[in-house]
């Protein structure tokens, strides 16, 4: 008798492996039954992702027999999540991916190309900002479609400006001027600075300085990325101009966390910072005013900034999901989507046609005060960082040069000459 | 039943019944039977990940293109000659030669004061092991303020005390050393409750008989209660150790590796390479550097450890 009931055990915890074993690979079986169903990874938060299930609840509606599931995943993560489901066979039909990945996601063999699907007149893919589809191509494949738009321009606290004397920064103005401005603005007995700076040496210590490296005329690499150009005069001055603020001037506030600058600024501590329309929610307790970025008078960069924009990116899960998620993004990303959806969140417009809408940018400046400056700004951004797999390698040094001369120790000309020597050596494949 | 089958087989050790044997083998069915859920899980989820890395460490791999060339012992060869990743090391080792003792002197320093009977001393108590509760993110961001340059109050406890403004997390050859600070400050809850523990196991009459001996408090602290204290302490030495040698979190969080490398511990550096530049292979490769770190390190701790570890049993 007691051997029946060990066998009933014994079964038992069988069948419980092997149902642990089945769902342990169950996630995957699901999504193959229906072919009109496709399956997103989005990032969005908040109001954000209100707006997306309610467009996506209107899409659904419009589209019988098609059914768009969505599953939230940290932005920072996503390319690590869609790495694993990509290697177990499942990876998503549509994801939101940053494009500062874009030349590694293109190196993935299930990422659709979308070169021919953009052609279409009806895409009108020149209504895209530059910066957008720069950011979307690699080579000459397209491998995904705007999924946000952002760039750098200057938000400065009007109340200091006016405590200081100072008129406000107008859209012509020079980074001398910002540089003595900022140097105005600082008094250090009551611990207030002219301008913030991030210091982590991560990219976003890179593309703030690379703003000013193209503002200055120049170049991160040369044409066909092959070697180094930032070690160049205008490498020079963009990073003597933040120096002088750093280091001479004492006028900038680094913080080597990237989380403190915002609430500094907030705290109205900072006259004048270089940021992006997202942060302009956090500043309820400052009355801030929003210009271009400085130029460099005797270049013909003018008032160039930089951008970093996000894609939409396809992969094949079998052609019938590959045609229902591409009809889905072209629906998406279509003008009147995208009016709806950044009129909704406060996002930038990813269309041209959009910001020009009649009427457009006063409503945005209603939700926001003076984001339409970042609209408009939008038009400055001339060019995109170079689409190249090493690119997150190269960032590393140009972040170290940017810290090393900020923290006084490393003069420009000697950081910028070590630095292009490493990023060489990277490009050369023996980094 | 089975209490009564291993009592059976046990007084039956020759001429055995005929069907003990069948009963033996269902037993083993069952043990299995028993453990394979939990096996399979480890299996899936802790042993194929090792093997798998170590494979990657041979190969040339970013997890993004189909093709992993084999590379042989190159991602090792590789991680010899990289400047970054001694000075990982060297990171690494400060990080844990600080950590490790200045947790325990920390947490034996307020285990002992606890371990008195005062009026709210479970408030006391549930403070310390607070520590340990608070989230790493939360905790980042405090010590981020309070070690904040300008408006830290660090600093301005500083300049009461006319000590110069120091810049801290801005500062290379400082940046180390507040995050040493912040994970005492962290794990110092973790030791107190063990260091509680075993100071309430030590029993009262050692102390008393010690006490009629005419040693005094200091005296009887390091003769009897110290030495009683060794398996707690050693469980803490390793347990931290092996910890510290991990340290990621709180780099992640405050400094990312900065200001120019200065707290980029190994698995911070490992993690840059792995999901920042795509180079799985040679990350896998760190990752079982940090591994025979571990291992040499547990174990000359174990050995050096018993020699002045007293189990009273």
């Amino acid at each position: 008798m007691g051997t029946y009931r060990l066998r009933a055990a014994v079964c038992c915890a069988l069948a419980m492996t092997v149902v642990t074993g089945l769902a342990a690979c169950g996630s995957g079986s699901e999504a193959t039954g229906n072919s009109k169903s496709i399956q997103i990874w989005e990032g969005y938060t908040g109001v954000e992702a209100k707006v997306f299930a309610h467009m996506i609840a209107g899409y659904e509606k419009s589209h019988p027999g098609v059914k768009v599931n969505t599953l939230y995943v940290n932005s920072d993560n996503t390319l690590q999540k869609v790495q694993t489901a990509v290697a177990g066979g499942a990876p998503p039909d549509l994801a939101y991916l940053y494009g500062s990945w874009a030349p590694n996601v293109a190196k993935i063999s299930s990422v659709v190309t979308l070169t021919n699907l953009v052609k279409q007149s009806s895409v009108n893919w020149n209504d895209f900002w530059v910066g957008e589809r720069d950011v979307a191509t690699v080579g000459a494949r397209v491998i995904g479609m705007p999924a946000l738009v952002d760039n750098l321009a200057v938000v400065y606290n009007k109340t200091l400006f006016a405590k200081a004397h100072l008129p406000l920064p107008g859209p012509d103005w020079t980074w001398s001027q910002f540089t003595a401005d900022a140097k105005k603005l600082t008094i250090p007995s009551i611990k207030q600075f002219g301008t913030a700076y991030v210091t982590p040496g991560s990219e976003d210590t890179v593309w703030h300085w690379e703003a000013l490296l193209w503002a200055a005329g120049g170049q991160i690499l040369n044409s066909d990325n092959t070697k180094a150009a930032f070690d160049s005069t205008a490498g020079l001055t963009a990073l003597d101009t933040l120096r002088t603020m750093a280091v001479t001037d004492h006028s900038m506030y680094l913080d080597p966390t990237d989380s403190a600058y915002a609430n500094v600024f907030n705290s109205g501590k900072v006259g004048m910072l270089v940021t992006g329309p997202w942060d302009l929610s956090g500043f309820p307790n400052v009355k801030y005013g929003v210009q271009v970025m400085p130029s460099f008078p005797g270049t013909t960069a003018g008032h160039q900034t930089i951008s970093g924009p996000d894609n939409w990116v396809v992969f094949n899960n079998g052609a019938s999901r590959v045609k229902a998620a591409e009809d889905f993004l072209l629906w998406l990303t279509a003008p009147a989507q995208d009016k709806y959806f950044t009129l909704k969140t406060g996002n930038l417009p990813t269309r041209q046609s959009t910001a020009n809408a009649p009427g457009y940018q006063s409503e945005m400046n209603a939700a926001l005060p003076d984001v339409s400056t970042f609209i408009t700004n939008l038009g400055n951004v001339k060019q995109a960082r170079p689409q190249v797999a090493s690119y997150p390698q190269i960032s590393q040094v140009i972040g170290t040069m940017i810290v090393a001369v900020l923290l006084n120790k490393q003069q420009p000309k000697a950081a910028l000459d070590a630095a292009a020597a490493k990023v060489n050596q990277i490009l050369a494949g023996s980094g | 039943m089975s209490l009564s089958a291993s009592i059976a087989l046990g007084r039956r050790k020759t001429g055995e019944r005929p069907g003990s044997r069948r009963l033996r083998r269902a037993e083993t069915l069952t043990g299995w039977a028993f453990v394979t859920p939990a096996t399979v899980v480890i299996g899936l989820f802790g042993a194929a990940p090792i093997i798998w890395s170590l494979i990657m460490s041979f190969q040339q791999s970013d997890q993004l293109s189909s093709s992993t060339p084999f590379v042989g012992l190159h991602n090792y060869r590789q991680m010899v000659h990289d400047p970054a990743v001694t000075s990982a090391i060297w990171h690494t080792l400060i990080y844990t030669a600080l950590f490790v003792p200045g947790t325990m002197v920390l947490g034996l320093f307020l285990a002992v004061a606890m371990n008195r009977k005062l009026r709210f001393m479970w408030v006391y108590r549930t403070a310390a092991y607070a520590t340990m509760a608070i989230s790493t993110i939360s905790e980042a961001l405090v010590f981020i303020w309070l070690f904040d340059p300008s408006y830290g109050i660090v600093n301005y406890v500083f300049s009461l005390l006319h000590i110069p403004q120091q810049q801290f997390l801005n500062s290379p050859s400082e940046a180390l050393y507040v995050v040493v600070v912040m994970t005492i400050w962290g794990w110092s809850g973790f030791a107190v409750v063990i260091y509680l523990a075993a100071l309430q196991g030590i029993p009262q009459d050692l102390t008393e008989a010690a006490a009629i001996d005419g040693a005094g408090r200091w005296t009887s602290f390091w003769r009897i209660t110290m030495p009683l204290l060794s398996p707690a302490s050693l469980f803490l030495a390793v347990w931290l150790t092996i910890n510290a040698l991990q340290l990621f979190d709180e780099v992640y969080l405050s400094t990312q590796g900065g200001p120019l490398g200065a707290t980029t511990v190994l698995v911070y550096y490992l993690y840059q390479q792995a999901f920042e530049n795509f180079n799985f292979g040679y990350a896998s490769a760190i990752a079982y550097l940090l591994f025979i770190v571990i291992l040499v390190v547990t174990a000359i701790q174990f050995r050096v450890g018993r020699r002045f570890t007293y189990y009273r049993s």
